[in-house]
């Protein structure tokens, strides 16, 4: 069952005229996909058509349709999408709207007219989630900008979405940042089944937790499947092959038509499999 | 040229940002600056061009007290790109906006046009010298933050994480960019998050944790030495740097995965590698 499709879906925003040209694609339920292209390429517009904010709010052209949980958006109010969708936008600070943590995740619940009883327990759990349980009542101008990311995370989780869509979320965030962040998602997709969409830059974050890949091309689909198909696909066909990470271009690198290795998500499985096909003299012990 | 001497600084009413900071610059060094968000970075580079003033201790440049001088003075010999490019473009046309500058000098009419047109040059821009800068796209904008720097000749230039919401290419260029200057004598102090970028780009790298520094060496021993508690800093080995560091007996010293590729191709038997482009 598919969480998000995209059918033959055409968007032009209304000033400049770009957007999506003829977009087919599903994202499956359940599943971890990475949003990968050049800036300008319709990741964030494919971000925004998915929680209803393309075409309702900024007006447009549009053909075809976009279903989510096989609701056609253009049926539906951004308000009714967003309930079940959760957006963390890329500029992220520009959607935290209250003075506390605690107030903060309470207020999508205040305005569905959650009961108050429910929306404490909903909070507890949406910090947890996050791991910023102890800070409700702290100002918001006293968090970190890492902080500040995982409560713009809190906030649509306690909206319980069952897809929950990120642009660009490590942008500002240091190396540890971004890890934290990326577990936290891996962590929300497989014990809550959330289907988790990431926009990014840095294919390698993603490159542990993700599941299929989307590369985006001058406003279309130009690959889409597991992220081994289409790294291959990025370094055959030379299409943004800048962005693999590093250990798939080493493993591109690396292999001939008699030498393959597995999908590598870290150095140390790299280093054993590339250790193991060294003639025996140069292998090194990797106990030591 | 530039010395950070003993300084300290805090924000009032925070911990202290920087404790007892010593540095120096050498005339045309690439430097890599890294730590977790809030170690201190943003700050440090701040006092290196006179914005603010230390509690305690001295910036010194070319060997006289940079406070003598304040911004205005540092600012000819230390460019600032911020993170941000938007914070620092303000006017209607890209030329305009990299002629703010030279404008403020005591230069004529003809050493300030050539300031622009080289600034523009080194940078690309003067295809889109009459362009509404606001209208082009963030590596342009960063770009003529870059120009506009560049066109008060500095022999240093300070760019605090130039590279976050950039994508791979908009990266290599901009790295490319960054190393032709360097090449042509100018310094460059990169603050940044991105390890890869760090370890093939930068010869040198200081890193801040808690206001205090705690590494400042070459950027192949800070990944390579497994007494640099790199985690506790908050940073990341890169994948090339560890593998590099596993094999270091038959790959020696690398900085990139076609490096790294072509050494370890060595050993495995050889290949050349359309794909990745790795000469082997």
């Amino acid at each position: 069952m598919d969480a998000v499709q995209f059918e033959d879906f055409s968007y032009h925003y209304p000033k400049t005229g770009t957007g999506l040209d003829q977009v087919t694609l599903s994202i499956p339920v359940g599943s971890f996909t990475v949003l990968a292209g050049a800036n300008g390429s319709g990741k964030t517009t494919l971000c925004m058509a998915m929680t209803g904010l393309v075409p309702h709010f900024f007006g447009g052209s549009m053909s075809g349709q976009v279903r989510v949980a096989r609701q056609v958006t253009t049926d539906r109010p951004v308000s009714d999408i967003a309930a079940g969708v959760g957006f963390v936008m890329e500029d992220y600070e520009s959607q935290l709207v209250a003075l506390t943590v605690f107030d903060e995740v309470a207020f999508a619940l205040e305005n569905m007219a959650v009961s108050s009883a429910l929306i404490r327990e909903r909070v507890a759990e949406a910090l947890a989630a996050v791991g910023l349980t102890g800070l409700e009542e702290r100002e918001l101008s006293a968090l970190s900008g890492g902080q500040k990311q995982r409560l713009a995370v809190a906030s649509v989780l306690a909206s319980q979405p069952k897809i929950l869509v990120l642009d660009e979320p490590t942008s500002a965030l240091d190396p540890e940042g971004s890890e934290e962040l990326y577990s936290l998602l891996a962590q929300l997709n497989k014990e809550k089944g959330i289907t988790v969409i990431v926009a990014d830059h840095d294919l390698a974050q993603a490159l542990p937790h993700a599941d299929r890949m989307v590369v985006m091309e001058a406003g279309r689909v130009a690959f889409t499947g597991t992220l081994d198909e289409v790294f291959d696909r990025m370094l055959t066909e030379q299409v943004y092959a800048s962005a693999v990470p590093a250990l798939r271009r080493l493993k591109a690198a690396l292999e001939t038509e008699t030498r393959k290795f597995s999908p590598w998500t870290s150095a140390d499985e790299a280093v054993a499999e590339i250790n193991a096909s060294l003639p025996p003299m140069r292998r090194l012990s990797l106990s030591a | 040229m530039l010395e950070i001497q003993q300084v300290s600084f805090a924000y009032p009413g925070h911990a202290p940002a920087l404790k007892n900071v010593s540095l120096s610059i050498q005339a045309g060094e690439f430097i890599g600056l890294a730590g977790r968000n809030g170690s201190g970075k943003t700050t440090l580079t701040r006092l290196m061009v006179g914005l603010g003033k230390p509690a305690s201790g001295q910036v010194m440049l070319d060997g006289k007290p940079a406070k003598d001088g304040g911004p205005a003075v540092m600012a000819r010999s230390v460019g600032y790109v911020f993170q941000n490019p938007d914070r620092q473009i303000f006017r209607d046309t890209v030329a305009s906006e990299v002629a703010y500058g030279p404008e403020q000098m005591d230069w004529s009419d003809d050493e300030r046009q050539a300031a622009v047109d080289d600034a523009l040059a080194m940078t690309g821009l003067i295809e889109v010298a009459q362009a509404y800068p606001r209208g082009l796209a963030r590596s342009f904008r960063q770009r003529i933050a870059i120009a506009s720097a560049l066109a008060l000749k500095p022999r240093l230039l300070i760019l605090d994480e130039p590279t976050s919401g950039q994508d791979a290419e908009e990266k290599k260029q901009l790295m490319q960019l960054l190393g032709k200057l360097n090449g042509q004598g100018i310094g460059v102090i990169l603050v940044t998050h991105d390890m890869e970028m760090l370890l093939e780009h930068t010869r040198r790298t200081v890193v801040l944790h808690q206001g205090e520094k705690v590494y400042d060496g070459p950027t192949q021993e800070l990944f390579a030495d497994p007494a640099h508690d790199v985690a506790a800093w908050g940073l990341r080995v890169p994948d090339v740097a560890a593998i590099a560091a596993k094999f270091a007996k038959i790959t020696g010293a690398v900085r990139s995965v076609e490096e790294l590729a072509a050494s370890i191709n060595n050993q495995l038997g050889g290949k050349t590698d359309e794909k990745s482009g790795a000469s082997v």
